[in-house]
């Protein structure tokens, strides 16, 4: 090949790329809708093995929000006593926003909490029925973010010796309890995830190598006439990864379904919580992390299973 | 043009066999220290009996076997030394004619065709022209869409010899490409063999046709039990 040749050859380069991935995109398609059974049950198994995990992320997320909204951080409600005004109530709250370890503090009036009280669902006509309002002045103490636990039981301490407080409530245990429950669940979704993920990936494999063992002819054929191992190769790969994001569409979709089901009883629950639990919807960006998840899971099965039973089809 | 090779360098064969032998394993030696060389655009028939080597020593051209002992030059590179993507890039410079067609059966006969030039990155349009001339050529003309299970076996075979012309390669391996054809149209695909030999195609034949053998008049290998036994020049090949 004289120089002219050569840089010709090389101008020619990135079209004959193109061309070859054109090609194998065209031939995972045609081999996908030539298997047309197989390609939906392995899209189905591979589907549904990616919804739990995301089911699971979806139950998480909802976990967390019940965990804040019975455990409210590690608040500290503090009731003052009955005699108390609301003079002295708002004295005792700008001597402890000094506190270095307090972040807020939130004054809550008797009728806000009798209020936030009738909103809970059956105590309406019970509080009615009172002649007075017996609530006394609360104030909800948010520590820092950054503050010890030990510098914020100290605090619930000294409080509960303040001559003008009746009772400290310290949220801190509970919400540890919260932390606690919805870590282990968290670890326990990362493990069952994970192993769906690899059982994705020996589907897609699975599904890669039977196509593989039933085209041994045909790669044989393209290996006489040139074929690189990565030409044969890329349509199993795009076959992979039209498979995982099929599957991944297949897996939003049931998350979709499930979100649709349980939104009535969710609503009803939230609402027997005086509408406090929020339930929240998977939002599109996990979504769409499952799809290119699930693609790339695909191309990853399909990679494994060519690399091991291309090179036993090689004629040499 | 011709694939990938130098037309220049006339003096240096483009196939050079040196001491090579090639065994099977619990098989006697399928070559015994073989060696020859063939120049730049030139044409042979290799011959002998059934058994004698002659596929053997066309696969260990094509890079489908590799040599027990020797070497195996082409082009100038030695096939034992060769990896992977260098075997991809050697194979596309060779043309190949099969005894048993190695066609997919589910593709038609132009797509078969087309599968070099496939694999070579040629656009669609240059590639369905080249293989309707290719098919011309072979005489096939008009049943681009056809099934290969819809024709003959000779027809298969020429399907074959139009897939391995097509890219024009720079060496074309023909094992019996006229064994399932009429002594007409075995004389024809000759022909069209020494056509690409006249354009600089070096061109290596195995068969036990005799009067073909005698009629085209080119060099001879003969080959009996894996050793080479004559190396005929074409001016003593008898008419």
């Amino acid at each position: 090949m004289n120089s002219r040749e050569q840089a010709a050859t090389r101008r020619g380069a990135p079209a004959r790329w193109w061309r070859a991935h054109r090609w194998a995109l065209g031939q995972s398609l045609l081999r996908l809708r030539e298997r047309p059974l197989g390609t939906a049950l392995t899209v189905a198994v591979m589907g549904l093995a990616l919804a739990l995990p995301l089911s699971f992320y979806l139950v998480q997320i909802n976990l967390d929000r019940l965990g804040q909204a019975l455990g409210a951080q590690q608040a500290l409600n503090v009731f003052l006593k009955q005699d108390q005004t609301q003079a002295q109530a708002e004295a005792l709250a700008r001597t402890l926003r000094a506190d270095p370890a307090v972040a807020a503090v939130t004054l809550k009036s008797p009728a806000a909490g009798l209020s936030e009280l009738a909103a809970l669902q059956g105590f309406g006509p019970a509080l009615a029925a009172l002649p007075n309002n017996p609530l006394p002045w609360v104030l909800v103490l948010r520590p820092r973010a950054t503050a010890a636990p030990a510098a914020v039981r100290a605090l619930a301490t000294r409080l509960r010796g303040n001559s003008a407080v009746a009772l400290v409530q310290d949220q801190a245990p509970l919400r540890a309890r919260m932390d606690a429950l919805t870590g282990f669940g968290r670890r326990v979704m990362q493990v069952l995830g994970a192993l769906l993920a690899l059982a994705a990936v020996l589907v897609v494999g699975a599904s890669v190598r039977s196509d593989i063992q039933s085209r041994v002819d045909e790669i044989h054929v393209l290996q006489l006439v040139g074929a690189s191992a990565a030409f044969v190769r890329r349509p199993y790969l795009y076959a992979g990864f039209w498979l995982g994001l099929l599957s991944g569409a297949v897996a939003v979709i049931v998350v979709l379904l499930l979100e649709l089901l349980l939104a009535a009883p969710a609503a009803r629950l939230d609402a027997s919580w005086g509408g406090r639990l929020h339930f929240a919807a998977l939002d599109a960006t996990p979504l769409l992390v499952l799809l290119v998840c699930a693609a790339m899971l695909g191309w990853l099965g399909a990679r494994m299973a060519s690399a091991r039973h291309l090179a036993a089809a090689e004629p040499n | 043009m011709l694939c990938g090779l130098v037309q220049d360098q006339d003096d240096v064969p483009v196939i050079r066999f040196e001491q090579v032998s090639k065994r099977y394993p619990g098989n006697a030696n399928a070559l015994e220290a073989l060696s020859f060389a063939l120049a730049p655009a030139e044409m042979a028939f290799v011959t002998g009996h059934s058994g004698a080597g002659k596929s053997t020593l066309l696969k260990l051209i094509g890079l489908l076997e590799r040599p027990s002992h020797g070497a195996v030059t082409v082009a100038g590179r030695n096939l034992a030394q060769m990896r992977q993507r260098g075997i991809a890039q050697h194979r596309r410079m060779i043309g190949m004619v099969f005894q048993d067609h190695h066609l997919l059966l589910d593709r038609s006969v132009q797509a078969n065709v087309e599968l070099p030039l496939v694999v070579a990155g040629m656009p669609a349009e240059e590639r369905a022209k080249r293989a309707r001339a290719a098919l011309e050529k072979v005489g096939l003309g008009g049943m681009e869409q056809r099934l290969p299970v819809r024709l003959s076996t000779g027809e298969q075979q020429r399907v074959g010899i139009a897939r391995a012309i097509v890219a024009r390669p720079a060496v074309l391996l023909a094992d019996e490409p006229t064994g399932n054809l009429d002594p007409h149209l075995a004389v024809e695909i000759m022909g069209l063999f020494a056509e690409f030999q006249a354009i600089g195609t070096t061109v290596l034949v195995a068969t036990h046709d005799l009067v073909l053998i005698k009629r085209i008049r080119k060099r001879v290998l003969v080959l009996d039990h894996g050793r080479l036994v004559d190396d005929v020049p074409a001016t003593e090949v008898a008419a």
